[in-house]
């Protein structure tokens, strides 16, 4: 079991010189072979997180280890670690072959073996035959690959990924994730990756770290931030949501907008406010008497999948609604949801707390069972 | 580029290099005169050229002056790379501040240094002649080698520091095979200019010389003084050559270094 976690962050916390903490006590454990993700908006400290890492820069305070070793004093080109850059960082007056012999080099490698070895990181990213190129020479898209061969080449236990994608057009980027994901597969080492894009993150990782100014709100598969975001927050940045405020009247009972629903969230205190979160795409659009909620339509776009309308209620609050049904602008429409539809979060509740609350009641379920 | 220029402003570039050049190449075209004046040309003759190279004295006055420039342009290129990296390291106040006590260096009238140096040679204790000489000429070349290399540094990214340590790179390593190569252009005209700057330099030196060692610039100012000699136009001419040739080599020093990395400095 210990030997699965490979990195590990413990309390640690970063400030420059004197201005507010960019990472406050951040605590948490990253698995060998695994697709990490760290989303987030700009400025959260998900870079800072990669330097640490890397070793560029030292914690304030806490303990970082890596391998089981701590490593806070450990300078960076002594770690088992690589990174691709936010600006890719290649060096200019190399080619793309002596870009990526750059780390074999200084390992004082044999010719024959170096060669071997960039050739094939070359290939693995899909740039054979490219080797005498000037990197000036080449477009975005193949600047990022070189610098994702330079990183792979020396076989690191990990690859820091910092938003490697986002100079992309969206057609290259959805196959540039495509082959990410592809390559950490083959590889079988662990990839953390940085990314503002929820879609991207949901898409590509096994576990994503979602941060805000400095904290790590919630940690989880994709699956799980998105149906169980911890907070405002989480459900707001992952995907649209619909976000009231209500109040838990018991278990399995929700208030909001006035009305009582049926819902599967438990073990809040009675009577509690609370925040509910319902997805658009949870969202059905029926006639005014089927719906539990009665709204008025006032926008329609269309989405290529989907329409996306905008409609508001009797109190005046939005609902987002993705459906492939259409509706006219001013019509008077119901929305069905059902129980599992609805999501409650707590306000203010630390991560800790939201995993015991989730634990308990699915183990009463299994007892239930 | 591609505005066209006025007549007017081609006029008048004419007219500043024909200024600037004329009395050059005045002076060229006499050192081929039989006539021994400069006030009239009356035969085309080598006789100066042969007088200067069969003069021994002048040959070693030259090769004094080469080996000066060369050893001082090539260590004030070395101090100067390590001041610029030192004074890159700083935070900006410090950096800043550096800088300009550096180009006051570079701005200050050659007479001072020269002055100041006498004095300090002479305190020092140090004897007057070739060791002086070579001293001042580093010392006034290292703050141009600072100015040319620091804007190179300035215009690379920290994160190709960051990409080398990342690969594993030493200290070493991210200055001999990241910094170094990067800042190459400025090096070499860093270099170059020191060299120039030492070749044709009379105030400094003509202060901090002694008995028995002078430079080319030094013993033409005295061969000047003791009356024209179409010896002085001769010798003009042949610096005027070596000049232009080391422009044409560092042009196409320049030229080679750039092209590779061409489209990627902004
Ligand atoms: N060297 C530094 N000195 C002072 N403050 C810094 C430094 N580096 C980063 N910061 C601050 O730390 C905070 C987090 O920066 P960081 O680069 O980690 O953000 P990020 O999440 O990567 O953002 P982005 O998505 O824009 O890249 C920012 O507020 C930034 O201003
Ligand atoms: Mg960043």
């Amino acid at each position: 079991m210990e030997n699965a976690v490979i990195i590990q962050f413990n309390h640690v916390t970063k400030q420059y010189q004197n201005d507010p903490a960019v990472l406050k006590d951040v605590s948490f454990e990253i698995e060998r072979g695994k697709f990490y993700t760290l989303l987030g908006p700009s400025g959260c400290g998900k870079t800072t997180i990669l330097r640490l890492i890397a070793g560029f820069t030292e914690a304030t305070t806490g303990d970082i280890f890596i391998d089981g070793k701590k490593v806070n004093t450990i300078p960076a080109n002594r770690r088992q670690v690589n990174t691709v850059f936010q600006d890719y960082a290649l060096f200019p007056h190399l080619n793309v072959f002596e870009n990526v012999a750059f780390g074999l080099r200084i390992k004082k490698m044999k010719q024959a073996q170096i060669e071997a070895k960039v050739k094939e990181a070359l290939s693995f990213v899909n740039l054979k035959g490219y080797e005498n190129r000037e990197i000036s020479g080449m477009s975005g898209g193949q600047r990022q690959r070189v610098a994702i061969a330079r990183a792979i080449v020396n076989e690191p236990e990990v690859i820091l990924l910092d938003e490697p994608l986002s100079a992309l057009d969206l057609k290259l980027r959805t196959q540039m994730q495509y082959e990410l994901r592809e390559l950490q597969k083959r590889l079988g080492i662990t990839f953390i990756f940085v990314t503002h894009d929820q879609e991207e993150a949901l898409a590509m990782s096994d576990e994503i770290f979602v941060l805000n100014e400095g904290k790590i709100q919630q940690s989880g598969t994709p699956i799980d931030i998105y149906d169980e975001p911890i907070n405002r927050f989480v459900a707001d940045f992952i995907g649209e949501s619909n976000i009231v405020p209500g109040i838990m009247i018991e278990d399995f009972l929700v208030e909001f907008v006035g009305k009582r629903f049926d819902c599967v969230d438990q073990g809040m205190n009675t009577n509690e406010p609370v925040e509910v979160v319902i997805r658009p795409e949870d969202l059905e659009i029926t006639t005014r008497e089927q719906g539990k909620l009665q709204v008025t339509v006032h926008s329609l776009l269309f989405r290529g999948v989907h329409y996306e309308l905008s409609c508001t209620d009797e109190d005046g609050n939005e609902w987002l609604v993705h459906s492939t049904k259409k509706a006219a602008i001013g019509d008077e429409i119901g929305l069905y949801f059902d129980p599992e539809s609805i999501h409650v979060m707590r306000l203010g509740e630390s991560e800790e707390d939201f995993d015991r609350r989730l634990e308990a009641y699915t183990e009463e379920d299994h007892h239930a069972k | 580029m591609d505005k066209r220029t006025t007549p007017i402003a081609k006029i008048f570039l004419i007219a500043v290099f024909l200024i600037l050049y004329v009395p050059i190449f005045f002076l060229i075209y006499y050192s081929f005169n039989s006539g021994g004046t400069m006030s009239h040309f009356k035969g085309f003759t080598l006789d100066w050229y042969r007088q200067l190279f069969g003069d021994t004295r002048m040959f070693i006055i030259v090769l004094n002056t080469l080996v000066i420039a060369l050893l001082s342009s090539l260590s004030a290129t070395v101090i100067g790379v390590f001041g610029a990296l030192a004074i890159y390291s700083y935070k900006r106040r410090a950096k800043n501040t550096l800088l300009s006590f550096n180009n006051v260096l570079i701005v200050s009238p050659d007479v001072i240094i020269g002055a100041s140096f006498l004095i300090l040679f002479t305190m020092a204790g140090i004897q007057l002649g070739f060791m002086s000489v070579l001293l001042s000429h580093i010392a006034f070349s290292i703050p141009i080698v600072v100015l040319l290399v620091l804007p190179k540094l300035n215009e690379m990214r920290p994160s190709l520091i960051d990409a080398a340590r990342d690969l594993g790179a030493s200290n070493w390593h991210v200055l001999s095979k990241v910094v170094l190569p990067f800042i190459s252009p400025g090096i070499l005209a860093g270099f170059f200019m020191a060299l120039t700057y030492s070749l044709d330099d009379f105030a400094v030196t003509f202060f901090v010389t002694g008995n028995g060692f002078t430079t080319l610039s030094v013993e033409i100012y005295s061969l000047a003084r003791r009356g024209i000699s179409l010896h002085i136009n001769a010798l003009s001419a042949v610096l005027f050559l070596f000049t232009i040739v080391l422009v044409i080599v560092y042009y196409f020093i320049s030229r080679r270094s750039s092209m590779k990395t061409m489209g990627v400095r902004k």
